[in-house]
């Protein structure tokens, strides 16, 4: 590893083509987080509490936000290249 | 002195003496800017991102989280989530295009494009405020959680504490805040992730599927704390399942920890929460100066992947832990929620008295230092932070412009142990007050007045300097607004509620304003398409 690294320049349409791909993720995570968390409120409680693989929905997909995170990262490695 | 008190101390001497190895090897190597305040810029992607989840970490994550969903139930599970998801934004949006611009503060990548003093003030005022906020709750916890359990003096834990910080970041600058920070880390990831599981086989037999239902049956201590027969039936049960029955036969309608929607006001302060946290945390100024530490854009990615993973493994087992206690420490729980003098306590002191079920005084102690851990790793970040704010966006930028930079360091330094003295000066002068809330204000405030404006920064062709400043100040000023409506009890503002903070109107006032500012001025930056191409670079690491 070197303090200097070797660089690529980001030229106009390279910067957008990263924009879209980095907000395209981040707006498909966000959708789900705000989501998850807007049916757990006293308005929505009664869709979060549909039983669901043995828990309510509203806990299954806040605990699934962990793994959605980790799949967008995945793609966000793999497709960022 | 008990056991258990000889095993903390061991664990407290433990972190002191790492702590005086690491300052020790570090300072040789410490003498100019670069070096005090990013570690030279060279430090490999995975000692960062270890650290970055120490900075992260506080005592309310350790302890708090897990103490939530124990007392409160299912609904506080979005502490542990809105903490961890706030990472997304900064992994996907922030984290590599700032690396590429900043130099040593925030305000360095926004000045970068607009070389505007004004900008450097008004961050350098918000990272202060941010800082402080969060440094205040850190070292009021350490004192209380001390002169719990062990009984120590306050004000000697909250010294000690301060000094141990100071003299790390002073000698060691931020090698040696990284290193401390690595070790923190690890010792508090480590503790939650064993405790977690250790509690799972002990308390729900090593099934996830029973830890649901005995949490299903469980009458929330917040809500069964407040009848006086379900107290006395609770107390009187052999043990906690027992105590979980009795309870539940006495309120059969009662709501149980698993139904949602009972401890969350209203929708509007769900969304300013969640807002808050989400975009807080791109916006946690001692947070988003650790990516100027590493080599390149690549590699501040890659440790806040890190940092993710390890983060998300955390939280979850932070949740697991809160609905485990149910049927590990319920009578306790639910007797400190019956009694005033121990309701803001409960939350910190549930993991504490959890570990010592199930281990023992060792637990009980490694629990405790573990939030010790937590509490020196994120009080040292915001430090250095504040220090570097100071001396390079105030003093260099408005004071001295021709300061050398063992000037510049040695202002750093001054501030390290200025910064000490106000936060034991203020935690002492707030002992009695429930402060926790600060915390949450600080993620309103970075949301509000940082966020917006380094995204558009770092993204928008069209953003302009007055821009800039005007979404900074909005979002400061809405935020700050929001504290003094909280701290004067106003539960509605223009008939909106206030109980979520101001997280949502100072996000979306922020983005409109420098939005409309921005269209109407043309300053973009003389340089803005170098800066662009700058920003978005790619490196190899």
């Amino acid at each position: 590893m070197t303090d200097a690294p070797d660089s690529a320049t980001a030229t106009p349409a390279t910067i957008r083509k990263k924009a879209l791909l980095f907000f395209s993720l981040f707006a498909v995570f966000f959708v789900f987080y705000l989501g998850t968390a807007i049916i757990q409120t006293p308005e929505c409680r009664h869709i979060a509490a549909i039983p669901f693989l043995g828990m309510p929905l509203g806990l299954f997909l806040s605990l699934a936000i962990f793994p959605v995170s980790w799949i967008l990262i995945a793609i966000f490695f793999v497709k960022g290249k | 002195m008990d056991l258990g008190n000889i095993f903390v101390l061991v664990f407290i001497l433990f972190f002191v003496a790492v702590s005086i190895v690491i300052t020790w090897l570090t300072t040789q190597s410490t003498k100019s800017t670069a070096d005090f305040y990013v570690a030279g810029k060279g430090v490999p992607w995975i000692q960062t991102g270890i650290a970055m989840v120490g900075s992260y970490l506080s005592a309310a994550s350790f302890l708090g989280c897990p103490g939530d969903v124990a007392i409160y139930g299912i609904d506080r599970i979005w502490l542990s989530i809105g903490f961890f998801g706030g990472y997304m934004a900064v992994l996907l949006l922030i984290a590599g295009p700032l690396r590429n611009v900043g130099s040593y503060t925030v305000a360095d990548a926004i000045y970068r494009r607009f070389p505007d003093r004004r900008i450097k003030l008004l961050v350098m005022l918000t990272t202060l405020i941010i800082s402080t906020f969060y440094l205040v709750p850190q070292m009021l916890g350490a004192g209380l959680l001390f002169q719990e359990i062990m009984g120590w003096d306050f004000l000697l834990v909250t010294v000690l504490l301060g000094v141990l910080m100071s003299i790390y970041v002073i000698f060691g600058g931020m090698k040696a805040t990284l290193y401390n920070q690595v070790v923190q880390a690890i010792f508090l990831w480590a503790a939650m992730v064993f405790i977690a599981v250790f509690a799972l086989f002990m308390f729900a037999d090593g099934s996830f599927a029973t830890m649901f239902a005995k949490a299903a049956e469980a009458v929330p201590p917040s809500i069964a704390g407040k009848n006086p027969a379900a107290v006395t039936a609770a107390a009187a049960a052999t043990n906690a399942s027992a105590a979980v029955q009795a309870v539940r036969a006495i309120m059969p309608e009662a709501a149980s920890a698993m139904t949602i929607g009972v401890q969350t006001p209203n929708l509007l302060a769900q969304i300013s929460t969640v807002i808050a946290l989400l975009f807080g945390t791109a916006g946690l100024p001692h947070i988003l100066i650790m990516f100027y530490t590493v080599r390149s854009a690549k590699a501040a990615r890659k440790s806040v992947t890190l940092c993710i993973v390890a983060l998300g493994i955390f939280y979850l087992c932070a949740i697991f832990l809160g609905f485990l206690m149910l049927p590990g420490v319920y009578p306790k729980l639910v007797a400190w929620m019956a009694d005033p003098a121990y309701v803001g306590k409960a939350r910190n002191l549930a993991v504490l008295v959890a570990s010592e079920n199930l281990g023992g005084k060792f637990l009980m102690a490694l629990s405790a230092a573990g939030a010790v851990a937590a509490i020196l790793s994120t009080a040292a970040g915001l430090m250095i932070t504040a220090a570097s704010t100071i001396s390079h966006d105030l003093y260099k930028a408005f004071i001295n412009k021709n300061a050398t930079e063992k000037q510049e360091i040695t202002i750093a330094k001054v501030t390290t142990l200025v910064m000490t003295a106000i936060s034991v000066g203020l935690a002492v002068l707030l002992k009695n007050e429930n402060v926790a809330w600060l915390v949450a204000l600080a993620f309103g405030i970075a949301a509000s007045a940082i966020f917006p404006v380094m995204l558009c920064n770092l993204w928008w062709r069209r953003f302009t300097r007055q821009g800039a400043l005007a979404g900074m100040a909005s979002g400061l000023v809405v935020s700050v607004f929001f504290i003094i409506l909280l701290l004067t009890g106003t539960k509605t503002f223009l008939g909106l509620s206030t109980a979520g903070g101001p997280g949502v109107f100072g996000v979306t006032i922020s983005f409109v304003v420098l939005a409309v500012v921005s269209f109407m001025t043309k300053d973009r930056g003389e340089k803005v398409d170098e800066f662009m191409a700058l920003a978005h670079k790619e490196q190899n690491d």
